[in-house]
């Protein structure tokens, strides 16, 4: 038996591990990571936003629990993020400075979200997997609490792919299977979005089932075909990065490290895809379904897209989220 | 009357896309590609040398007509809504081959091919935001049709809206001429809690205090530009930026285009929506001369079946 703590440590050490591993693979075709790395399977160097934004995230919800509002979330950008942005915002994608343009306009939520052209980030996505482990086998809460995030920084789509991480953790922090996650997922957002299209097709790609090792370069191929937008230079568009970190879940059984390194050979939002698939999958398998080298590697946050959570390790983080479960 | 503000609103989209300074690359497509490849390399050495001597599209060894100032994108996607405004949508854009447009339009055409019907295909789009869909509807709006059908098939929320707000705008232009109630009708059609209908009303506001169109350029880039996303034809930048430039110049298009062309990072479309609604409100014999003889002839470099195509004579018939 799994206890939710362990859980909660598994999620966002694989998320902290899925981000560093997939960072050098950011925008790289798969057939550019296949030629560099063959299967990347070693963290080269530390983790980006998406672990960082993850740890922001975990700390307004032990702050502020169920009642977390979306207004709560934009103070906490005014307070704590926007001080420190004085020149370049390192390591944020167009959703995060344009939100904050947006604050800095004196615009409130939703505006926030919906005035900058990112609405469908998958910034929402990246860091949505606390608010699953905040809300164990209650999908629908989870992804509840996570809209209240989204609300400050994206719109549409971008939301919807927040909903659904969160609500996939949410179903493997309650012991669901494979399958079962994604369906969790699925039954958080409207079956006329375009991201259930995109996670059904996805799936639908793989046959709902684990990859059985033959023709991998095909899969990764139809994979591509099934969601990615060929004509858009963008890579980070959360329908696309949730249905292909879903299908590497999918893919890799819910085992950690066949999930995390078949997502990232996926290349596009590689850390993102790496970060989303690896949190997921750590909630299903708990903390010892990492790899020890994985965590050997992950220390505490730079702090170096977000000087406030420098110094932060996501082990703390998840044991104080655990804490109120 | 009518039909006078009707092609007002044709050539006035035209003169607005010859007026913003990417129509030249636009129409520079009609190049060899190793003419774009030079001047790619030379805005890398202006980079590489600091030199402020910028490179502009340029003819070496090619012909030098699409360099002359005149319509590209804009005016070639209205004059393909009216030839083919009677037909399916759907229908109409899965015909088109070898054609260059708006990554909404692009993505559109993909999602075609694969299956994925309206409004799906202009929803499930990264660019559903974008402007391209209020462009077309001009011709919707001056023909006095629902733009609808035709705006989902490549955007959605913001990108649709747009489309419905110009659409209004045009119509109410054609019948009365009066700026200050097509203004009023785009309005009309933008609901206040969308990034789009928001940014029209702070447009707008900014240009009446600012007072005339040249002179609300800094106060509009200040409220509507965040200048963070890497494309400036968003639908809730564009459209807003044309209403509050019509507005601010009385429907004149001189001085409201002129103005728009000065927003850079707008400059591929808002002085074309801003030209279409001033044309609509002025009518075609108001628009200089020199500006019509310049932008009535399309030169292919989107639609390539246009080139050459007479923007007038396109509209016989239909106005």
């Amino acid at each position: 038996m799994t206890s939710l703590r362990d859980r909660a440590r598994g999620c966002l050490l694989g998320l902290a591990a899925g981000d560093a591993l997939g960072a050098p693979a950011e925008n790289l075709t798969p057939e550019e990571i296949r030629r560099r790395w063959g299967r990347l399977t070693e963290i080269e160097g530390g983790g980006t936003d998406d672990t960082e934004y993850a740890v922001f995230a975990a700390s307004m919800l032990v702050r502020h629990g169920h009642a977390l509002s979306a207004a709560d979330v934009a103070d906490a950008y005014r307070t704590e993020i926007i001080p420190s942005v004085t020149g370049p915002m390192r390591g944020a994608g167009f959703s995060e400075l344009g939100t904050i343009e947006a604050l800095r306009r004196g615009l409130q939520p939703p505006l926030t979200g919906l005035v900058h052209a990112h609405g469908w980030s998958d910034g929402l996505a990246m860091r949505a997997a606390p608010y699953g482990v905040f809300c164990p086998g209650d999908p629908a809460e989870a992804a509840r609490l996570v809209e209240q995030d989204g609300l400050v920084s994206g719109s549409g789509e971008g939301i919807l792919g927040g909903r659904a991480v969160a609500a996939a953790v949410a179903a493997a922090m309650g012991g669901a299977t494979p399958p079962d996650v994604v369906r969790a997922a699925l039954s958080a957002v409207p079956a006329d979005s375009w991201t259930a299209r995109n996670v059904v097709r996805a799936c639908d790609t793989l046959g709902w089932s684990p990859l059985t090792g033959a023709a991998e370069d095909e899969v990764v191929e139809a994979l591509h075909r099934a969601v990615v937008v060929r004509h858009y230079p963008w890579t980070d568009l959360a329908p696309e990065a949730v249905a292909l970190a879903l299908a590497a879940f999918l893919a890799g059984d819910g085992e950690v490290e066949a999930s995390v390194t078949f997502g990232v050979s996926l290349g596009r939002d590689a850390d993102t895809i790496g970060a989303i698939a690896g949190a997921v999958a750590g909630a299903s398998r708990g903390e010892r379904g990492v790899p020890s080298r994985w965590a050997a590697r992950i220390g505490p946050v730079t702090g170096k897209c977000l000087p406030v959570v420098a110094g932060r390790h996501v082990l703390d983080v998840a044991d104080e989220l655990a804490e109120g479960l | 009357m009518s039909g006078d503000r009707i092609r007002g609103a044709f050539i006035g989209l035209a003169v607005g896309d010859a007026a913003g300074w990417p129509a030249a690359r636009h129409r520079a497509a009609l190049h060899a590609p190793w003419s774009r490849r030079l001047h790619r390399e030379l805005d890398a050495f202006a980079e590489e040398h600091r030199v402020t001597t910028l490179p502009v599209p340029f003819a070496l060894n090619q012909p030098v007509a699409p360099l002359r100032t005149g319509p590209s994108d804009d005016a070639e996607w209205l004059a393909w809504t009216a030839l083919t405004i009677d037909r399916p949508r759907a229908e109409a854009f899965r015909e088109l081959q070898d054609v260059r447009a708006r990554i909404s339009v692009v993505t559109a055409l993909d999602n075609l091919a694969e299956g994925v019907e309206p409004p799906a295909s202009g929803h499930d789009n990264p660019h559903h935001f974008d402007d391209a869909a209020a462009v077309r509807a001009v011709a919707y709006g001056a023909l006095g049709r629902d733009p609808t059908p035709d705006a989902q098939v490549t955007n959605a929320g913001d990108g649709v809206l747009g489309a419905l707000a110009m659409a209004a705008a045009i119509a109410q232009a054609v019948a009365t001429g009066e700026v200050g109630g097509a203004v009023e009708a785009a309005l009309a059609v933008l609901p206040e809690d969308t990034a789009i209908g928001h940014n029209a009303r702070l447009a707008l506001k900014a240009a009446r205090k600012a007072g005339d169109a040249f002179g609300a350029v800094p106060a509009l880039d200040a409220a509507l530009l965040d200048h963070v996303y890497s494309y400036g034809v968003g639908a809730a930048q564009t459209v807003p930026a044309a209403l509050a430039l019509a507005e601010a110049a009385g429907g004149e298009l001189s001085g409201a285009v002129a103005a728009a062309a000065c927003l850079a990072p707008l400059a591929d479309s808002a002085p074309a929506l801003t030209g279409a609604l001033a044309g609509a409100c002025g009518g075609y014999e108001a628009i200089p001369e020199g500006w019509t003889a310049s932008a009535r002839t399309l030169a292919g470099c989107c639609l390539p079946d246009l080139a050459g195509r007479d923007l007038i004579e396109l509209l016989e018939g239909i106005a």
